[in-house]
Parts: C-alpha cells; structure tokens; sequence
C-alpha cells in the first residue's frame, strides 16, 4: 500500500473514529469502499472529499439539533446565546489551526524531499500567518452582526500570538 | 419529501434508474456519474434520510469487510421517475447538460 492510499485510510479511520453517532455509518461506508478504488491518488481524493461530506452531514444535524434545542427551551437567554458565539467562534478558528497543521504534516508525509516539516518559514506562514490573518478578517467582518463569535475567533487569534511571543523570547 | 433537484442530484438518480431493482455500490456510483465523493454521498444521505434510499450491508464472502449499498425505496423510485421525466422533457434538460457537464469534468 502507497503513502497516499495509507493516508487516506488513516483519515477515513480517524473520521469513523470521531464522527457522531448519525454520521458513522456513513464514514465506515465510505472507508469500506477504498479497496475498490484503483489508483493511490484516488484513493486520497476519496478519502478527502468523503471527510468533507462527514463534516458537512455532522454539521447539518447539530444544526438542527441547535434549532430544535432552541425551540424546546422557548429563548435562550442572552447570556447563553454570547456563551454559544464565543464557542463557535473559539472552535472554529481552533479547528481552522488544527487543519492548517494537518495539512503541513500530510504535505511532509507525501513529499519527503522537501523537507517540510523541518523548515521553520513554512510552519510559521501555514500555522501562523495565514491563521492570524483569516482571524483578524473574519473578526472584522463578524464584530457587528455576530459580536460572540468574532471574540471567540480573537480570543484565539490573541493565544496564538502569545504563542508565537513566547516562543520567541524563549528560543531567540 | 422535498429534496433539490440539482444536475448533480439528477445524475444520481440516473444512475439508480440503470437497472433500478439492483443494489448499488458509493464507488460504482461515483465512476458512473463521475461525482467525486464529496459531492456523490451528501446526495446519497439526504435521499436516505427522505427515505427515497434504502441502504444495506452486503453479507461479504469471509474475511472480507461489507460494503454499503444502496436501491431505491418503491417511493424514491416513483419520485425518482417523475424527477428525470420532467427535467429531460422541460427545456432546461438538466439532466443533458449535467452529463455533459460530467464528461467535461471526466475528460478534463
């Protein structure tokens, strides 16, 4: 088994293992049918668009799920709603770093040559350049429709800038 | 029972109207519509959860994992017959244009 065809089950086996309960049995069926793709480079875009279809299906019920809370409850409190906002913001732009440095290191699995993982430039504009300024974006452009949400995505902006501050005074 | 009618969502009732009592499997599905995963199974789960889709676990030979398939419910495969009908014979004639389309993005 190739380098991209071993990536590819190894996602599709990680998102089996996280998906939520709804979701699993499609993620499984999805896992099952790799063995029948020919070609290693197919087999990875399968694995990479079954991911998203995860996503986008776990998503699509916690939604209603979120709706269906809402409705159950009459209306949050204010309180809640900001607390939910911050939330979603923190977990998003969480999320968002957690990818940018899983794309590094399946960049560095897939070309070893390059030497990725071990280039310090690379790490600093995929974890941290482009993060900070999709945060600082997306937080700009959230703060008056969706205040909660763009301070969750600078709360974590501003951690991962301390991160870096701190990383520096200790290492330079 | 609504479920939106995309080229891509015609194409895949297409191709459950190619012998329509079989069960399918995602990766056949995906090779004849040319509809990458990402695409092919949020199509495949809606129609299930409107129950227009039964699913199954095909009973492999041993040792060998099952895979998931897929065969229209008695209502998914009337929606599906009236849904194709209207678009080829409408003037839009998506599901035309979505093969097309297709074969572009397949040859491409």
């Amino acid at each position: 088994m190739g380098t991209p065809r071993n990536l590819a089950a190894r996602l599709l086996r990680a998102i089996v293992r996280m998906a939520p309960e709804e979701s699993r049995e499609w993620a499984l069926a999805m896992l099952r049918e790799l063995d029948f793709i020919d070609g290693e480079w197919a087999a990875l875009f399968w694995a990479i668009g079954s991911v998203a279809a995860i996503v986008r299906h776990a998503a699509c019920h916690w939604r209603r799920w979120m709706k269906h809370e809402t409705k159950e409850d009459g209306k949050m409190n204010e309180k809640g709603k900001k607390a939910l906002g911050v939330g979603i913001g923190l977990f998003s732009s969480l999320m968002l770093v957690g990818c940018a440095f899983a794309i590094l290191r399946i960049a560095g699995a897939l070309f070893p040559g390059l030497d990725i993982d071990h280039l310090e430039w690379t790490h600093i504009l995929t974890v941290i350049v482009i993060p900070e300024a999709i945060f600082v974006t997306a937080a700009v452009l959230l703060w008056r429709k969706r205040g909660p949400v763009a301070a969750g995505i600078l709360t974590t902006a501003l951690v991962v800038a301390l991160h870096v501050v701190a990383h520096l005074t200790l290492h330079w | 029972m609504r479920l939106r009618l995309s080229p891509q969502t015609l194409l895949v009732l297409d191709a459950f109207l190619v012998r329509a009592d079989e069960w399918k499997y995602g990766y056949d599905l995906s090779r004849a519509t040319g509809l990458k995963s990402g695409t092919l199974y949020p199509i495949l789960m809606r129609m299930a959860e409107r129950e227009l889709l039964e699913t199954q676990w095909e009973a492999g030979e041993p040792g060998r994992p099952p895979r998931h398939m897929y065969r229209f419910t008695p209502d998914g495969l009337r929606f599906a017959r009236t849904s194709v009908s209207a678009a080829t014979s409408g003037g839009l004639g998506q599901v035309a244009l979505g093969r097309i389309l297709s074969g572009l993005i397949g040859s491409g």
